[in-house]
């Protein structure tokens, strides 16, 4: 085979591939759990996991950047003097929700709506405008540099906690991110001097934790316990299915979803102010009010039946309500069908019997809700809850976990001996058969994966074929993520259908994704063109035209098709 | 499996790799897939075994590879050895999930039984055949006290029917191996008639008692190895020795006068203790099978 060249094509937009390196690390990396709502900070201490505390003895920060004329302040050493101030205009949150998104997103088009920011949104598939108010003069900003300028202060504060300069961090982030949502998580740390070792999805960090307690409490290494992980947060939800025996959990199936207890109070907002967006002249401190009166009732609500919400929204508009937890649960009840069918759709996946799982772990500050709790316990058909486990500290002792093993730091009591064996969240494929997604690397295959699937040309004579990789689980192309595009060039002239183009996906364990292209004529021993190989790009210009311009220049020139229509092992 | 896997999992048996090498930010050049043709058997002999590489035999269960997978998982994974562990990785994965979904191992077997024809010797622990795609109400079963080695049902059937060169008589190797022509015509062209349908009940035990199996001797007279002259007639024995066992159980039972739940229960109960007992049996079955 030494007369085959094999052409590499590296992307030039990766500015961070080769840092994420998964080498270990002699500097044990801290833990850091983002959250949409808090943050926290967690570090291995020699024995033990250890939270480090701001200057106010908080273990648990509120994300927040707000902008003032010297320079930004983030939630970690500010000292607000009231809830509303946060309100005011100033300040930018929800930064996890936002990252990485463009402005057709729903997501980013309901949040436009209901911050105290300015979001603006020209529904063309951008970036969206956001600002905070500054001198009555709006200074924009992007997620991205909120996050920074956050993570700036978390890293000040760690410093101080272990009283060395800290680089290398572990970040926990949902399974429901794309992967340049990932690498916008990574640009973020890197404008703050962190490096990311590893970026670990939240139930995984969770479920590092479960490993340990289980091998320190559990001697006999051969059984095996099956737990459910709902991981339920102010931005995202995930569910994970894991297998834990000696110390090593192998994920089943994973599962993540964009919905939150940001949507519950979003929800709790229209019930309380139905017509709330043309409402308001000064907007945005009525609808600062209006947020900080929700939040409070969604609190009230996990643990009495009624709340009583009486606000002045300025302007003539006052509330005076009494919302019981029967309305409440009306008003969300889809939100909550969606967390429920999340947890039925990872069970589905990872072929896991109710009935075989020993533990269910909740996590996050949602799952404090009782209809929540209630949920996941009856589709688990558990009545007890995993008590071992703070379900507010959980992933960030996780990450911390991860930060010594990746140092590859080694304890005597051999609570340091775990290991996660992760599955992709989401699944990996082309554009084919006209407008169809064909996954290569489905959804909870374990990763690292190789697969390959064998296509074949869609028209007569078709000299070119595009490769277009799309990340999601929507059958419709479009609906999924849009990751790069190449093209094969050099197929010989040939009926349709008959040239085969094999396309081979590749994810190793720090989710670099490759996909290597070969096109062979039937009864042919060697490829006609040298097979390609590109590592694909991993972070996206920031527009979501380019599946809409390479669908009107090219249509269905270049299309491929199954040829066949099963997955290769 | 796509017919032409043209980018081939890598051929890493036992890479040797340090754990916590720590290579900073020199990611090692991936190795780069090489494109080739080759027939899936020819891959996998070269490739290894996955069997091997799993460190488990033939015969074990999914407790073991699990066991085993794990403990290689905990040596090879990138998350402990870096990137080096990635080709390996690939491989346990891979592995593991053909042998640990029913069907896909089936296959598998399938596939690396075909290999083994070559290896004369070794075909010697093949007593049983492997299921090509889903059980079916019928089996088929060669009587190979009666077969003279004729090979013509080897011929018609090749993924079948093997040949056993030691013993020199054929056998089956994959239940179905074949389209059922071929197979009627293999069947068919057997001058002894010695290949039967069998009721797929059947064939476990008729399997078993197909195996020559060694012979107690008294000091040096009467070693050997020894199969029971009709396989049919002693595999019903066996049956109709089960069967009586267990309705004594059930003659004795009825003397104690006692209320159909209770019945019932015994009844469930000495029906498990056969089955365990059977299924006992065939542990050491396999056990022996698989020296």
């Amino acid at each position: 085979m030494s007369q085959e060249q094999v052409y590499t094509v590296a992307s030039d937009s990766d500015t961070t591939g080769d840092e994420r390196s998964s080498a270990p690390f002699p500097e044990i990396a801290i833990g850091i759990d983002i959250g949409t709502s808090q943050c926290s900070l967690a570090v291995w201490n020699g024995s033990q996991v250890e939270l480090i505390r701001n200057t106010r003895n908080q273990k648990l920060m509120k994300s927040y950047v707000t902008f003032r004329d010297e320079s930004p302040v983030g939630g970690v050493s500010d000292q607000l003097s009231h809830e509303y101030e946060m309100l005011s205009g100033s300040s930018v949150f929800n930064m996890k929700r936002l990252i990485g998104r463009i402005d057709t997103d729903p997501i980013v088009s309901q949040a436009s709506k209901t911050l105290p920011f300015l979001i603006q949104t020209l529904g063309i598939g951008v970036k969206p405008f956001i600002a905070a108010l500054v001198n009555n003069m709006w200074r924009s900003t992007t997620p991205e540099e909120v996050l920074a300028i956050y993570l700036v202060e978390l890293k000040a504060l760690a410093e101080v906690g272990v009283k060395r300069p800290v680089r290398n961090v572990v970040l926990t982030v949902p399974a429901a991110f794309s992967r340049f949502q990932l690498t916008r998580i990574s640009r973020a740390c890197a404008m703050a001097g962190l490096h990311v070792v590893r970026l670990m999805p939240e139930p995984a960090a969770v479920a590092l934790l479960y490993a340990q307690q289980q091998q320190l409490s559990v001697h006999d290494s051969g059984s095996e316990k099956v737990a459910l992980i709902f991981n339920m947060g102010a931005g995202y939800s995930d569910v994970a299915i894991i297998v834990t025996a000696g110390g090593v959990s192998q994920m089943k199936g994973l599962a993540g979803s964009t919905v939150g207890g940001e949507d519950l109070l979003q929800n709790t907002m229209h019930y309380l102010l139905p017509n709330m967006e043309n409402l308001f002249p000064n907007k945005i401190k009525s609808m600062g009010v209006l947020r900080v009166a929700a939040q409070d009732a969604i609190h009230k609500l996990s643990s009495q039946s009624k709340v009583q919400i009486d606000i002045d929204l300025g302007n003539g508009i006052k509330i005076c309500k009494i919302i019981d937890l029967e309305e409440f649960e009306e008003a969300n009840k889809e939100v909550f069908e969606k967390c429920a069918s999340l947890v039925t759709r990872c069970l589905q996946d990872s072929k896991v019997n109710v009935e075989h799982i020993d533990d269910v772990i909740l996590v996050g500050g949602c799952t404090n809700i009782p209809k929540v709790k209630n949920m996941v316990m009856g589709i688990c058909k558990k009545n007890k809850i995993y008590p071992g486990i703070n379900p507010l500290e959980a992933a960030v002792r996780g990450a911390a976990l991860e930060g010594a093993l990746a140092a590859g730091v080694n304890d005597p009591l051999g609570s340091l001996d775990l290991l996660t064996i992760q599955v992709n969240a989401h699944s990996i494929g082309i554009r084919a058969n006209r407008d169809s997604f064909v996954p290569i690397i489905a959804r909870n295959t374990t990763m690292p994966a190789r697969r390959e699937v064998v296509f074949t040309t869609a028209h007569d004579h078709q000299t070119e074929a595009l490769i277009v990789v799309y990340e999601g689980d929507e059958e419709v192309v479009e609906k999924n993520y849009l990751l790069g595009y190449f093209k094969v060039v050099g197929i010989p002239l040939a009926p349709r259908g008959k040239p085969e183009i094999n396309v081979c996906m590749d994810i190793d364990a720090s989710n670099l994704l490759r996909v290597m292209v070969g096109v062979l004529m039937p009864g042919e021993q060697n490829p006609v063109v040298p097979p390609l190989e590109v590592r694909m790009p991993t972070a996206d210009d920031g527009n979501g035209l380019t599946a809409d311009v390479l669908n009107r220049s090219f249509g269905s020139t270049l299309d491929l098709v199954t040829l066949h229509n099963k997955m290769s092992r | 499996m796509s017919a032409f896997p043209i980018f081939r999992l890598p051929e890493v048996l036992n890479p040797v790799i340090t754990t916590h090498q720590r290579h900073g930010f020199n990611r090692p050049k991936f190795p780069v897939s090489r494109c080739c043709m080759r027939n899936p058997a020819e891959t996998r002999r070269n490739g290894g075994n996955y069997y091997e590489l799993l460190g488990v035999s033939v015969d074990s269960n999914f407790k073991e590879i699990k066991e085993s997978y794990r403990k290689l998982q905990k040596k090879y994974h990138p998350d402990i050895a870096g990137q080096e562990g990635h080709e390996h990785t690939l491989l346990l994965n891979e592995a593991y999930n053909v042998l640990m979904k029913d069907d896909l191992r089936k296959d598998y077997d399938a596939s690396i039984g075909h290999v083994r024809v070559g290896f004369v010797g070794d075909s010697l622990d093949m007593g049983y055949s492997s299921w090509n795609g889903p059980f079916r109400p019928q089996a088929l079963f060669v009587d190979e006290k009666a077969c003279i080695g004729c090979r013509e049902c080897v011929h018609n059937a090749h993924n079948t029917f093997i040949m056993d060169e030691i013993i020199g008589c054929a056998r089956v190797n994959v239940q179905f191996g074949d389209d059922d022509t071929s197979i009627e015509v293999a069947v068919d062209s057997c001058p002894m008639n010695c290949i039967h349908w069998v009721e797929r009940e059947e064939l476990a035990i008729l399997e078993y008692f197909n195996i020559p199996r060694p012979k107690q001797g008294h000091g040096v007279f009467g070693q050997g190895w020894e199969r029971p002259q009709n396989v049919f007639m002693a595999a019903k024995t066996f049956q109709k020795q089960q069967q009586s066992q267990s309705q004594q159980k059930n003659v004795r039972c009825d003397v104690e006068q006692e209320t159909e739940a209770q019945a019932q229960a015994r009844e469930s109960a000495s029906l498990k203790l056969e089955m365990e007992k059977f299924s006992g049996l065939w542990e050491w079955v396999k056990k022996i099978s698989a020296f």
